[in-house]
């Protein structure tokens, strides 16, 4: 249903236009599949600054923390990082069922346990943040919740609102679909 | 210092006191802004960054290349503080750059931002490690070279935040704020005997990167009224300042610089 409102393209512009605008850099320079470390510069700060642009374009609410940090939290320190940050297997087991069911795990191809943690921010991409991005909006109820109508329309290109009675569109946010997404995850494959 | 220095070191009311000054954390935000007011006040300045390669970099660079075009000495300096034979390296190279150090400006911060509760031991190392050790680190790092510099105006200055006394969401810094604001403290009295002045700033809300992320963690932060928000430059005329013989009368204080936010519980929306 979201697609038919914003498209997976309007999603990818807009975040190459947030990146754009974080990195003072020409959006055109900017392609899906850029690395936003290796090709576009970013630093850990930039990722939040592009974070809350995205947020502002979208009333979205991006995941302020790496899967990497939530499985730690959900399931005890150590069991995706080693003492010396490096990945562990399970934890790349996780990761590579996320990116498999992502249909495109592009620029994470060579994710492998022992791998330091901070060459992980190098392999995110335009197309794979705009995957986080898309998954948030793909959590719009198939009616508003307000008035039980299900008449969604788009507003300036990325603001979804109800046609009906005016509410803006309700997400979940990026931190707890993670978390959803990894319970059910270990809840079948028991991989921690 | 004596009457008698301070009336060298100030003709006409301008303070005219060559300086070699190293600023930890000083590509962008407000490291930035003291470093280039340093070099606007005639001083030399090494700008440190913390990792090679990233942008980080590309602006301790471009900072460098705008401070020379001033006539100034400027060094990039690449230097993680968290790590003690890193800060080593980083202090051999400004120093022989700057060809001696007179001022430290401590103002590298990183940390991750979650309530103190859940943040995992590494987290908590990093937060600690950067935060505390890694000042503490440089202080050592700096004393030896800052005695062997000829001159008798010598400054160390800790960049500390509000969060130092004030609960801010999900920012576990303010705690090694405030421990460095007591650090301050102690080695004024320790160095004070080695002609070494130690006080801090704190700033308020400033519009820098990190004001970027704690807007993501601070529901409502965006309509706090503009007139409150601190610019880099207003503290960085402070850190000058505390850097002067005309706060000689001032040891081991955090100077507030905030434009009042902290005054009042209150405020009119």
């Amino acid at each position: 249903m979201r697609q038919a409102l914003i498209s997976d393209d309007r999603v990818i512009d807009e975040l190459k236009k947030a990146a754009a605008e974080t990195l003072t850099i020409d959006v055109a320079t900017i392609k899906a599949d850029s690395s936003l470390v290796k090709d576009l510069g970013a630093e850990s700060l930039d990722f939040l600054d592009i974070n809350y642009r995205v947020e502002q374009a979208f009333s979205i609410k991006m995941a302020r923390h790496f899967i990497i940090e939530h499985i730690e939290e959900m399931f005890g320190e150590g069991t995706a990082l080693d003492a010396d940050g490096r990945l562990t297997e399970k934890a790349v087991k996780l990761m590579k069922i996320r990116l498999d069911a992502a249909e495109d795990g592009s620029g994470f191809d060579s994710l492998e346990p022992g791998m330091d943690m901070d060459a992980l921010p190098a392999m995110i991409t335009i197309r794979s943040m705009a995957k986080g991005i898309m998954d948030i909006l793909d959590t719009l109820p198939k009616d508003c919740p307000s008035c039980g109508k299900s008449a969604w329309k788009t507003e300036n290109e990325t603001h979804i609102v109800c046609g009906a009675c005016g509410a803006e569109a309700v997400y979940k946010n990026g931190d707890d679909l993670i978390k959803e997404w990894l319970q059910k995850t270990q809840d079948e494959h028991k991989i921690i | 210092m004596t009457p008698d220095m301070l009336k060298q070191d100030i003709g006409n009311g301008t303070i005219k006191s060559p300086r070699k000054v190293l600023v930890t954390g000083s590509s962008r935000g407000i490291g930035s802004a003291i470093a280039t007011a340093f070099a606007l006040s005639g001083a030399d300045v090494a700008i440190n960054f913390s990792k090679q390669g990233g942008r980080s970099e590309e602006q301790a660079k471009k900072l460098t290349a705008e401070i020379m075009a001033m006539g100034r000495n400027a060094v990039p300096v690449v230097g993680d503080i968290s790590k003690k034979d890193s800060v080593k390296k980083l202090f051999s190279e400004a120093v022989e750059g700057l060809g001696g150090l007179d001022v430290l400006i401590l103002n590298a911060a990183r940390a991750p931002f979650k309530p103190i509760e859940r943040l995992l031991e590494r987290e908590l190392r990093l937060l600690v490690e950067t935060n505390y050790l890694g000042n503490i680190f440089c202080v050592q790092e700096a004393l030896p070279y800052m005695e062997r510099t000829p001159g008798h105006d010598k400054h160390i200055i800790f960049i500390s935040s509000l969060g130092s006394r004030f609960y801010n969401p999900a920012y576990p810094l303010g705690s090694m704020k405030a421990a460095m604001e007591a650090v301050v403290r102690d080695l004024s009295e320790t160095l004070s005997k080695r002609g070494i002045a130690v006080n801090a700033v704190s700033g308020g809300m400033v519009r820098t990167d990190s004001f970027k992320v704690l807007r993501q963690f601070i529901d409502g932060i965006e309509r706090v009224p503009e007139a409150l928000f601190v610019d880099p430059g207003e503290i960085a005329d402070v850190v000058l300042f505390l850097c002067s013989p005309l706060s000689r009368g001032i040891r081991g204080q955090t100077i507030v610089v905030d434009r009042g936010l902290s005054n009042s519980l209150h405020r009119n929306a």
